[in-house]
C-alpha cells in the first residue's frame, strides 16, 4: 500500500480522495493554487505545497508543477482526480516514467478509449452496438445524404471537431437535412476552424446509462450496475441516479457484459465508465468510455456498499480487487443532485462569489460531497460546483422524499445556485414516473 | 486654498499618471487622490515643503516630472529608504540551492550587492535547474530559505534592500 499520495486537484474531488487515503492510512500531500489557499481541507493534509497563481493552465494543468510537486512531496503516487489532467495520457506516462504510480488506466488505455473514433471502431470490433452512423467525416451534402438514408432518419449532423453542443443540427428529412448540412458545416468552421461533419443516428427520446467498471492488475474486471444520467442540461448532468428505473436485470446484465467487453479490449485497469444511450425500444448504443472517477461516483458507492475511491487506491498500489462480480448486487435507490453555483434563471451564467451562509443538509440517508464552508470564495478560474448532495433509502419513491426534503434544507446564501431547480425537477410526475430523457430538462424546465 | 495652485496639481498628477499626490506645505497637508481605482498605481509622491514653497507652480511642475515616481531627494529620503524592501518569492515548486553546485561559492550571501542579471539561487525541479535573478539593484538583506529546503510556488525566498538607480 502507498504511504504517501499526491492529489492533483482542488475542491470536493480532492476532499474526497483525502477521506480515502486517511481512512488507508496514507499520508496526503495536497497542491493548490493561491486562489484556493483558504480551502478547509488543506489542514487536513499532511502536507501542501502551493504550485502557483488561480489560473488553471499555471497550477492544477501544469504537469511540470505537479510533478515537481510530487517529487519535493516525496510521494509514491498521485491521484488525479476528474477533469484536469485525469484524462491525460501524456500526464500519466510522464508519472510513470518518473517512477510515480499515476491512480487510474494505464495511459495506452486512456489514449484508445478517450480517443472517442477509435473507441467506437473497437466496439464495432467486439460486437457492442454503437449509434449508427457515418464511419468517417462526409464531404459533400451529396454524400451525407447518402449516410444519412442509409441510418434513417432523424440524424444528428456533428461537426467532428466540435463541442458543446455546438456545431449539431437535427434532421427528420432529406429537404430539411440539406440546409441543415450546410449550416452545420459553417457554424463549424466558424466556431472550430474546422468544417468536418459526420452523421449519427438521432436517437429520440434516448436516456442517457452509464455503467460503472473496476478492473485490477490481475486480471478482473468487474461492473458496479448503471447510473441514469439523463438529467442534462446542455449536456451538462445535473440529476443522477441507481438503479435506472428504465432499466431491468436481463437489461442491466447485457449492458454490462457489453461493458465488460470493451473495458476487456482495451486491457483496462482501474476506475471507468462506459456511456450508452438507450433508446424507447430498450435497445442500447455505445457513445464514449470515460477513463477516471466521475462526479457521479457516489450514487454507486451508496447502492453498491463499495468505496470507489479506495478501491482505486488499492488497485493502484496493486492489490486485487476486494470483490467479484457475484458479491456486486444494487441495494435500494440512490439519487445525486449537482448543486452548482450558477443562476438558473438566467441562462445557468456561473455565479462565483462568496458563500455568506452555508447550512447542508443531514438526516438519515443523506450524504453530502462538499468542499465549501460560510466565508467560501467560489473563484471564476475553476468550475462552478458548490457540492453533491446524494440521498440513498431503499426505494425510488422514498429517494426522491427525502432528496426534496434534503434540499428544502439546504442554505447557501451568497451565491445562487441550481438547487431549487433541481427540487423542481424531483417533484415533477414524469421524473417520479421515472419517464425522463436526455432533453427532458430543456424541454419541460428551460422553455419560460 | 488657491484654485490655480490646485489646478497645477492635478495636472501634475496627470501629466506623471500618478494616483496620489501628498503635498505638506507650513503645517498643512492636503492628499489628492484619482477616484475609481483603489490600488496605487505608483508609490505616493511626497514634495518637501521646502520643494513646494521654493519652487513656483510650473517649476514644480517640472522638477516633479523629472523625479516621478521615485522617492523624492533630501529630508524625504530617509523615511522612504526604510520602507523600501522588496522580497523575492519562488516562481515554481522545487529544491532551494545557494550555490551551483555542493563545492562551490555560494551565490550571494548577506550585504551582497546584487543587480537585474545577478543569480541569487537555484531551484531543481525534476533535475532542471533552474537560476532565479534577482531583476532589481540592491543589497541583499536576508536569506529565508535553507540550502536544501523544499520551496513552493510564492514562497519569500530573499529580502533585498532596493537602491536607486
Amino acid at each position: 500500500m502507498f504511504r504517501r499520495i499526491l492529489i492533483a486537484n482542488r475542491g470536493e474531488i480532492a476532499l474526497r480522495v483525502l477521506r480515502a487515503c486517511k481512512e488507508l492510512g496514507i499520508e496526503v500531500v495536497c497542491v493548490y493554487s493561491q486562489e484556493d489557499r483558504d480551502a478547509i481541507y488543506l489542514r487536513q493534509a499532511d502536507e501542501t505545497i502551493c504550485i502557483g497563481p488561480g489560473p488553471s493552465a499555471t497550477s492544477y494543468l501544469d504537469i511540470a508543477r505537479i510533478l515537481s510537486s510530487a517529487e519535493v512531496g516525496d510521494v509514491e503516487a498521485i491521484h488525479p482526480g476528474y477533469g484536469f489532467l485525469s484524462e491525460n495520457a501524456h500526464f500519466a506516462e510522464v508519472c510513470r516514467s518518473c517512477g510515480i504510480e499515476f491512480i487510474g488506466p494505464a495511459p495506452e488505455s486512456i489514449a484508445l478509449m478517450g480517443n472517442k473514433a477509435r473507441a467506437r471502431t473497437i466496439a464495432r470490433e467486439v460486437g457492442v452496438p454503437v449509434t449508427p452512423g457515418s464511419e468517417t467525416t462526409v464531404q459533400s451534402e451529396e454524400q451525407g445524404l447518402e449516410v444519412a438514408r442509409s441510418i434513417g432518419y432523424p440524424v444528428m449532423i456533428k461537426a467532428a471537431a466540435g463541442g458543446g453542443g455546438r456545431g449539431m443540427r437535427v434532421a427528420h428529412s432529406d429537404i430539411g437535412f440539406v440546409n441543415a448540412f450546410l449550416a452545420a458545416r459553417s457554424e463549424a468552421e466558424a466556431a472550430f476552424k474546422d468544417g468536418s461533419i459526420y452523421i449519427e443516428k438521432f436517437i429520440e427520446r434516448a436516456r442517457h446509462v452509464e455503467i460503472q467498471v473496476m478492473g485490477d492488475r490481475h486480471g478482473n474486471l468487474v461492473h458496479l450496475g448503471e447510473r441514469d444520467c439523463s438529467i442534462q442540461r446542455r449536456h451538462q448532468k445535473l440529476i443522477e441516479e441507481s438503479p435506472s428505473p428504465a432499466i431491468d436485470p436481463d437489461l442491466r446484465r447485457r449492458m454490462g457484459e457489453a461493458a465488460l467487453a470493451l473495458a476487456r479490449a482495451a486491457r483496462y485497469e482501474n476506475a471507468g465508465t462506459l456511456e450508452f444511450l438507450v433508446d424507447r425500444e430498450k435497445n442500447f448504443y455505445f457513445m464514449e468510455m470515460n477513463t477516471r472517477i466521475q462526479v457521479e461516483h457516489p450514487v454507486t458507492e451508496l447502492v453498491t456498499g463499495i468505496d470507489l475511491v479506495k478501491e482505486q487506491i488499492r488497485v493502484a498500489s496493486g492489490e486485487p480487487l476486494s470483490f467479484r462480480q457475484e458479491d456486486v448486487r444494487l441495494s435500494g435507490a440512490a439519487i445525486e443532485c449537482r448543486i452548482n453555483a450558477e443562476d438558473a434563471e438566467n441562462g445557468f451564467k456561473p455565479c462565483p462569489g462568496k458563500i455568506d451562509v452555508y447550512f447542508p443538509p443531514g438526516g438519515p440517508g443523506v450524504r453530502v460531497d462538499s468542499h465549501v464552508y460560510a466565508g467560501f470564495r467560489i473563484s471564476p478560474c475553476y468550475d462552478s460546483m458548490v457540492g453533491k448532495v446524494i440521498v440513498h433509502r431503499q426505494t425510488r419513491e422514498e429517494a426522491i422524499r427525502v432528496m426534496r426534503r434534503a434540499l428544502g434544507e439546504l442554505v447557501v446564501e451568497g451565491v445562487k445556485t441550481t438547487a431549487a431547480l433541481c427540487r423542481e425537477i424531483l417533484s415533477s410526475l414524469r421524473f417520479e414516473r421515472g419517464d425522463i430523457h436526455t432533453a427532458f430538462v430543456e424541454e419541460h424546465f428551460l422553455n419560460r | 486654498m488657491d484654485l490655480e495652485w490646485l489646478k497645477a496639481l492635478v495636472a501634475l498628477m496627470n501629466q506623471n499618471d500618478l494616483a496620489e499626490l501628498v503635498v505638506e506645505e507650513d503645517g498643512r497637508k492636503i492628499k489628492l487622490r484619482k477616484a475609481g481605482d483603489p490600488v496605487l498605481r505608483g508609490t505616493p509622491f511626497v514634495l518637501p515643503a521646502a520643494a513646494a514653497q521654493a519652487a513656483p507652480p510650473a517649476a514644480a511642475a517640472g522638477a516633479a516630472a523629472r523625479g516621478a515616481a521615485r522617492p523624492a531627494t533630501g529630508d524625504g529620503a530617509k523615511g522612504e529608504a526604510a520602507a523600501d524592501l522588496a522580497e523575492i518569492k519562488s516562481p515554481m515548486v522545487g529544491t532551494f540551492y545557494r550555490s551551483p553546485s555542493p563545492e562551490s561559492d555560494t551565490y550571494v550571501d548577506v550585504g551582497d550587492a546584487v543587480k537585474e542579471e545577478t543569480t541569487l539561487c537555484i531551484i531543481e525541479a525534476m533535475k532542471v535547474m533552474n537560476e532565479i535573478k534577482a531583476e532589481m539593484t540592491g543589497v541583499v538583506k536576508e536569506i529565508l530559505v535553507a540550502n536544501g529546503e523544499a520551496v513552493e510556488f510564492g514562497q519569500p525566498l530573499f529580502v533585498i534592500q532596493r537602491s536607486a538607480g
